[in-house]
């Protein structure tokens, strides 16, 4: 009988079998580690591919030095906790040139200390697969990704390049130049990535959950003070809310949510609830373009 | 309530290894028709009824379909698919989206694949996912060439569960006859397909008609809902005797522990039961089956584990573990049906490898024998195919290798073809006939054996596993070379 199973050890099962292959195919796998929750149930599953051998490759993480404290203090912890391997790596050139989210556009200072540091990092690694926690349903533009996402010389993604997968078979033989990123979580919902996490009792940076914590509002957004390198703007004064994050990035730039969900259940049910009503502003038609734009800022992906 | 459910699956032990209840599991669902035919006004009807959309976002939808509303029109539950059409209209030339969802009882993911002749290739790549596939025909034109079409591509790629969905019956007064001779039709053209399971559905996607709620206006029908089938289909197609496969992935070395890591492809394995590596046909008895969350008694399909042997067999990834008594073939010849996805055609004189579950074996040669016109079902003897073709070929393979037939064992008969140049994948097919010892070694096929490179090409190589893996690395690659130089060749290696 097939299928008969909780579908989330379903989506574990794929998961594993997608780590599995691009281990077996790829001569020098990376799995980008950015902290979150993504990352954390990515690297759940990795430890489980190889077990009771560690994931044969490291872990990059890629520093912007604006990560929240609380993320950098997560990552030391895990991979200490697992001992494993963690490049991590930050673009000095850029951080010299005094590149920040501050005085810099978000798209600026994303390309420079991101997306060029992650090419630099992979580069120098000499990594031909790069493991990412990137999943389907996050946004239309992400629904039809493949798994082995093939990049050309110069880390290019191009949409006509990219390979048809029928079934389960990967196929990763690599042409000249290429390099590939593996998206083992394509089949996760936002959702799932919570369930699992509760499922599987992981810890995940403690941001995720309610607490009292000192904000600004700005632009309707609500900023977290994360450390005396926070530029006020003129009649800002920062106060305590009750806030968590949805998705952790760097701090200037990622908003928080005000929220009681103060434990894995309370998060749990707004996440569920709360994801139809997220997804109804960009289902509907305007967000598009605000869509690729974050996707861009992200650049990872 | 939605949330309770949630809970409630979190909370309740993991089953190990007896498996857990159909409810939990997740059924892929193929669309398939044209935009006319009202795919996603059937699926946006669905999410609208079946799925917990809040408040503020139908206000939204209701909104956007403002204009519709004033001209007497319904909602247009297609906007909560939104995405699939600017997908498609970045010109991206395999494009198959992928949506989720869940309602009370069960996971659903729906595979969205263009429909249209040239998109063969889209849809054969979508339909290889998916568990059930959703015919669309529109209740005025009824059964079209392109539906049979559609059929027979979900019948290639293995799909056992089809619904025709009979829609826009508001349009012709829900009348049963009407379906009646729709669904006839149907079962008459799908009887050359072997399906498991066939359902017809009278449904009106715009009204909702038997989508989610049961139609009043359609007292004649007595079967389920789109949803509820869904809902409660078994989608399990594997016989409750297949026999045990497990293609391994790569060996785990950990200490003194040496296991193979893998998916179970079918049937099911038992800790201490006897079982033979398909290519040298050695047996070894199951020690362990290892999971990072503690050792199991039994693994099923679908089941991703490591399993440890009493002997070490000298295996490596490729291999294929298996049923003692029921092994795959291990074939050098072999008769396929394929769907050619690449855009340059088909060439005999190009290098290609042949991509089963785990191995990877360089072709000798293909030999294209006839097109299948799929809307006809004709087949018609040619020597060559191109994009978008469904073609029957032979297939001489420069090694044996462990396969199953399809129709017996979907996960282990099924392979993609890829260019030796540039690593792309050229073709997905399926194998209707296998044989071993089929190729005989002719005068004109060159040999490479073990002796004629360890003199030269890997000289530098010892007895460690990764020099052997790189001698058989190096053999590969050059059967590659000497294939496209127009050398047929064989590895004995």
């Amino acid at each position: 009988m097939t299928a008969l199973v909780s579908h989330l050890k379903l989506l574990e099962a794929e998961s594993i079998h997608i780590f599995r292959e691009a281990a077996a195919q790829f001569r020098a796998p990376v799995l980008l580690y950015s902290i979150g929750k993504d990352s954390t149930v990515l690297l759940h599953l990795a430890r489980k591919a190889f077990w009771p051998a560690k994931p044969p490759f490291p872990l990059l993480h890629i520093d912007t030095t604006w990560k929240f404290h609380d993320m950098i203090a997560f990552r030391d912890k895990t991979v200490r906790e697992f001992g494993l391997d963690l490049i991590v790596h930050t673009n000095h050139d850029g951080l010299a040139r005094g590149i920040n989210p501050f005085d810099n556009p978000p798209s600026v200072y994303t390309d420079i200390m991101k997306t060029q540091a992650l090419r630099a990092a992979l580069d120098a690694g000499g990594f031909d697969a790069a493991f990412g926690g990137a999943r389907r349903d996050e946004e239309a533009s992400r629904a039809k990704e493949r798994v082995f996402s093939f990049r050309a010389a110069g880390h290019r993604w191009e949409p006509r390049r990219q390979r048809p997968e029928m079934w389960t078979l990967l196929n990763g033989r690599l042409g000249k130049g290429e390099t590939v990123r593996v998206f083992p979580l394509s089949n996760w919902t936002e959702g799932d990535v919570w369930r699992y996490i509760a499922l599987e009792k992981l810890d995940v940076v403690p941001l995720y959950f309610a607490a009292p914590r000192p904000v600004v509002s700005r632009d309707g957004q609500l900023i977290m003070v994360d450390d005396e390198r926070m530029k006020l703007l003129p009649g800002e004064t920062p106060e305590t809310r009750t806030i968590r994050f949805r998705t952790l990035g760097c701090w200037p730039l990622t908003a928080a949510v005000e929220s009681e969900a103060r434990d894995l259940d309370a998060v749990i049910a707004e996440v569920l609830s709360a994801k139809n009503s997220e997804r109804a502003g960009r289902l509907i038609d305007h967000d598009q373009a605000a869509a690729m734009e974050m996707k861009k800022r992200e650049g990872y992906f | 309530m939605l949330v309770a459910t949630l809970r409630e699956e979190i909370i309740a032990p993991l089953p190990s290894p007896a498996p857990a209840a159909a409810s939990g599991a997740i059924v892929r669902l193929l669309t398939c028709g044209s935009v006319d035919d009202g795919k996603s006004t059937l699926i946006g009807r669905m999410l609208w009824d079946a799925t917990s959309i809040a408040e503020d976002q139908r206000a939204a939808i209701i909104h956007a379909s403002q204009n519709r509303l004033q001209n007497g029109d319904k909602v247009d539950f297609s906007l909560l698919l939104d995405g699939l059409q600017a997908e498609r209209e970045q010109g991206i030339t395999i494009d198959i989206a992928w949506r989720y969802f869940e309602t009370m009882r069960r996971r659903f993911v729906v595979i969205d694949a263009p429909g249209h002749e040239q998109y063969t290739r889209n849809m054969a790549t979508g339909a290889s996912h998916a568990d059930v596939a959703i015919l669309l025909v529109d209740a005025r034109h009824g059964v079209k060439r392109q539906t049979r079409r559609h059929a027979a591509i979900c019948h290639l790629v293995g799909i056992r569960n089809v619904v025709l969905a009979v829609n826009k019956m508001d349009l012709i007064g829900y009348s049963e006859a009407a379906f009646r001779a729709i669904e006839a039709e149907f079962r008459k053209l799908a009887q050359s397909f072997n399906f498991a399971r066939i359902v017809a559905i009278p449904v009106a996607a715009l009204p909702g008609d038997n989508v989610v709620r049961r139609s009043s206006a359609m007292s004649w029908y007595g079967g389920p809902t789109l949803l509820d089938h869904l809902e409660t289909l078994d989608v399990s197609t594997e016989r409750r005797d297949a026999p045990f496969r497990m293609p391994v992935q790569l060996v785990l070395r950990h200490g003194d522990f040496r296991g193979y890591a893998g998916t179970i492809a079918s049937g099911r394995v038992r800790q201490g039961e006897r079982i033979v590596d398909a290519r040298s046909g050695l047996g070894a008895t199951v020690r362990r089956i290892t999971t990072m969350d503690g050792d199991l008694t039994f693994a099923h399909k679908g089941d991703a584990v490591v399993i440890e042997l009493d002997t070490d067999l000298d295996i490596s990834r490729g291999a294929v573990l298996s049923d003692v008594q029921r092994r795959p073939i291990n074939a050098d010849v072999l008769e396929a049906r394929l769907v050619w996805l690449a855009e340059a055609p088909f060439d005999p004189e190009a290098g290609y490898l042949l991509r089963t579950a785990t191995d990877l074996t360089p072709v000798t040669s293909i030999s294209v024998s006839a097109l299948v016109d799929f809307e006809t079902l004709a087949s018609t003897p040619a020597h060559a195919c191109a994009a978008n073709d469904i073609a029957d070929c032979r297939i001489l393979l420069g090694r044996p290798t462990p396969l199953d037939l399809f129709a017996d064992l979907a996960a282990t008969g099924n392979f993609i073809l890829v260019s030796a140049v540039d690593g792309t994948t050229v073709a997905g097919g399926v194998i209707g006939w296998a044989q071993a010892g089929a190729a005989t070694v002719a005068d004109n096929v060159f040999v490479l054996d073990r002796e004629l490179l360890a003199k030269g090409l890997c000289s530098d190589l010892g007895g460690t596993p990764a020099d052997l893996a790189e001698f058989h690395r190096r053999g590969q690659e050059a059967a590659i070379l000497l294939r496209s130089a127009g050398i047929p060749v064989l590895i004995e290696i």
